[in-house]
């Protein structure tokens, strides 16, 4: 019961920022994918003419979504930052952590609350409007050709790199070190695991990746939080 | 607080672990910046003028630098370009030939030559699609990660569309006003996922358009298989297949087996040459798949050069005593003194022409032999050969390094290494590690020691307990400078005066580490205990 009040809370002061990356997400990327609809006759206008060399690059194409992963991929950050930002760091500005702190529930309720609301948030805005903007792109009568089902798990791995921006974002904020130290070092870990997961080939190593690097900072962020003194 | 006692024992590592991550990368960087500087500052190197040749020494640079090519009755010319007046690329290319006993037969515009010489098939790993490719295709980029489509088109109107998917090793195919086609693999096309039978472990495919086609063919070569797949017609064809080893995608060739219009890259005169396929099998062996009528032979020549005209099948074979024998290739100290021993003489180079029989037999049908200087570099006998800067800059790499190197042995690195892999993050890390290994140099093992007393005597009097300091130690030996700046980041603490025995001792440990002493609690109106002591 408390668990869930505290869930409620976090949502709530979620609710701004998880509206507005579903709305960005839907108007734009909808707007790209709409685009895509009018250049779908270019795209299948073949350029290869008889008796000659194929270039290879003539026969690789990014999928009809490709206009709609930069604002996925960037929305997912954004709001990763925005959330760890909101959670982890407004409460020290405002000086609430105590009020929070000495409710009548563990240290380690507080946290799950928040953890849970980011990821809630992190999925319940950008996951459904992911899933509406593939459905809507393999519906035969916008695009003949349907989207691949890889495209659909590539959407979710940038969901799941904002959780990855906002754990490091919550490390760092609750880091009691210095900025010229260590306090840093979460957002800097979680800069880095973008970074790779944007240079492997393999859904196997992407997933590796970025579980690794989750299992790393969730330990950290309970830690820190925990025997941190407030 | 069973979760936090639990906890400590993993987080600690892991803390531990992206704290030295960061770290080194950090050093990495620095080590990076501090080469490009030297590099953009570096003064150019100053060139010695050439002494002036002899006649003698320019008839053999000559023949050194000049082409030799075969006519189909396995006449040998040289054929020399010399170099153009510099800036003057509208000038004609000159060349001169001569036969093999340096008599000049002819000299001119190189295209108005009057003899036609045999042209071999090309290598196409340099214009194909190569695992890498493939590899750099499927990585995930914020567009998503790209596929491989095949258009059959009529009039330059896509009809079909033919995607290629990755996992399964087939292709799919969409009419382009929508609906399935049906699956294309190694046993050809249907209209059933069930049926449809993987291609296998791709390695590499050309396409082209056949002269009456706007829609390609592909050659797909794949572990054991080499196939040609035309989509247009939705067949496929099984044109090679290796039962005993894999097949190397650098050996692969091709002669006139494109349909290619004339004058295009790539094609060959069809009324000249046969069609042929030539690949390479790991077990050194060369098969060549021809048409017109379809043959195929097997050879057992090391990187032969193969054409088939209309008459016969030749190979041309380019050789010298510049390779070491088979027996001591393997054996460093053997090839190291086999390359003493041939240092300062000339090395014998020869091209052969063979004429290839129905069996794969070979008949030696002319040869030519030239000498050069010795090609071999300088020997350099120092432990580390690299440049001055980027030695000194490796001084403050981990020792770490080195010993990753020498667990995981060379076959390891040499399979990270491969140019395949060129692009992958793997071969990144791989190859920065080994530009920046410190190569256990003495200024590396002063660094070390530096690190490891700078760390013994920071954490003596803040020391918890003697396995944690010990760790520590090792750890700044270990990484070096990366080390020292971890255990700096996690460890450093205020030291007070110990009240007792006057000595320091960090606030980490409620009692003294030399006197045992508790911490002395703050008096009244003193409740800093740092600067009240």
């Amino acid at each position: 019961m408390r668990f869930s009040a505290l869930l409620r809370k976090e949502l709530r002061e979620c609710l701004p920022w998880l509206l507005l990356a579903a709305i960005v997400l839907l108007v734009f990327g909808g707007f790209f994918l709409r685009a895509e609809t009018y250049y779908e006759s270019d795209r299948h206008y073949s350029r290869l003419s008889a008796g000659t060399v194929v270039d290879h690059y003539q026969l690789t194409f990014y999928p009809t979504l490709n206009l709609t992963g930069p604002w996925l991929f960037c929305l997912s950050i954004g709001l990763g930052l925005v959330l760890g930002i909101r959670q982890f760091w407004i409460p020290h500005f405002t000086r609430t952590w105590p009020f929070l702190l000495h409710r009548s529930v563990s240290r380690k309720t507080i946290l799950t609350a928040k953890l849970t609301a980011a990821l809630v948030a992190c999925v319940i805005s950008l996951g459904p409007v992911w899933i509406g903007l593939y459905w809507y792109a393999n519906r035969p009568e916008v695009f003949a050709i349907p989207q691949t089902p890889r495209v659909f798990i590539e959407g979710w791995i940038f969901i799941m790199l904002g959780l990855v921006a906002y754990l490091g974002t919550a490390l760092s904020g609750l880091s009691t070190a210095n900025w010229y130290t260590t306090k840093i070092f979460g957002l800097v870990l979680a800069t880095i695991i973008i970074v790779t997961t944007l240079s492997q080939c393999t859904l196997a190593g992407i997933f590796a990746v970025i579980a690794v690097s989750i299992a790393i900072l969730l330990v950290q962020i309970f830690d820190t939080f925990l025997r941190r003194e407030y | 607080m069973k979760l936090k006692i639990n906890l400590k024992h993993i987080a600690t590592p892991t803390k531990i672990f992206m704290t030295v991550l960061i770290v080194l990368l950090a050093v990495l960087i620095l080590q990076g910046i501090i080469l490009q500087i030297e590099r953009t500052f570096r003064p150019s190197a100053t060139t010695k003028p050439e002494a002036e040749l002899t006649q003698e020494e320019k008839r053999l640079n000559r023949i050194r630098n000049s082409a030799k090519h075969f006519l189909a009755d396995g006449t040998i010319h040289l054929i020399h370009k010399p170099r153009r007046t510099t800036g003057r690329m509208d000038e004609p290319e000159i060349a001169q030939i001569y036969d093999a006993n340096d008599n000049l037969l002819w000299e001119g515009p190189y295209n108005r030559r009057p003899y036609r010489y045999l042209s071999w098939a090309m290598q196409l790993r340099r214009y194909g699609f190569t695992r890498k490719r493939m590899k750099q295709m499927q990585m995930l980029t914020p567009g998503f990660s790209r596929n491989i489509e095949i258009p059959v088109s009529s009039y330059n109107k896509t009809e079909q569309i033919w995607r290629y998917y990755p996992g399964a090793d087939y292709f799919m195919g969409y009419n382009i006003n929508g609906g399935k086609i049906g699956y294309i693999g190694s046993t050809g096309f249907t209209d059933s996922k069930l049926k449809a039978k993987p291609f296998g472990k791709f390695r590499f495919f050309t396409a082209w358009c056949p002269q009456d086609s706007v829609s390609p063919t592909l050659l797909w070569q794949t572990q054991r298989h080499i196939y040609q797949i035309d989509f247009e017609k939705q067949h496929v064809e099984l044109i090679f297949e290796s039962t005993d080893s894999d097949i190397e995608i650098e050996r692969t060739s091709l002669k006139a087996w494109r349909d290619l219009k004339p004058g295009a890259v790539g094609s060959s005169d069809p009324k000249k040459y046969r069609p042929l396929l030539i690949c390479g099998t790991e077990d050194g062996k060369y098969h060549l798949i021809l048409r017109e009528p379809r043959q195929q032979l097997s050879l057992a020549v090391p990187h032969p050069w193969v054409t088939a005209t209309k008459k016969n099948i030749f190979v041309r074979n380019y050789w010298g005593d510049v390779m070491p024998p088979a027996d001591i290739a393997d054996s460093r100290e053997l090839y190291d003194k086999w390359l003493e021993e041939r240092r300062g003489k000339p090395r014998n180079l020869w091209v052969e022409l063979y004429k290839v029989d129905d069996q794969g037999g070979l008949e030696l049908l002319n040869r030519y032999d030239w000498t050069v200087p010795d090609p071999s570099m300088p020997v350099v006998r120092a432990r580390d050969p690299r440049p001055a800067v980027k030695r000194y800059v490796s001084q403050i790499s981990p020792l770490f390094y080195d010993y990753v190197l020498r667990l995981l042995g060379r076959k390891f690195w040499s399979r990270a290494l491969n140019y395949q892999n060129r692009g992958d993050f793997f071969y990144s890390l791989a190859r920065t590690i080994l530009d920046f290994r410190p190569y256990g140099g003495v200024i590396n093992r002063v660094l070390i020691a530096l690190m490891m007393i700078f760390v013994f005597l920071h954490g003596w009097p803040r020391r918890t307990s003697w396995a944690r300091f010990v760790f520590w130690v090792v750890f700044a030996g270990l990484f070096n400078l990366a080390g020292l700046l971890t255990y700096l980041a996690l460890n450093h603490t205020a030291v007070i005066k110990c009240p007792v025995c006057g000595k320091r001792r960090g606030l980490a440990r409620v009692d003294c580490v030399r006197c045992q002493a508790e911490l002395p609690a703050p008096e009244r109106g003193k409740l800093d205990l740092i600067f009240s002591t």
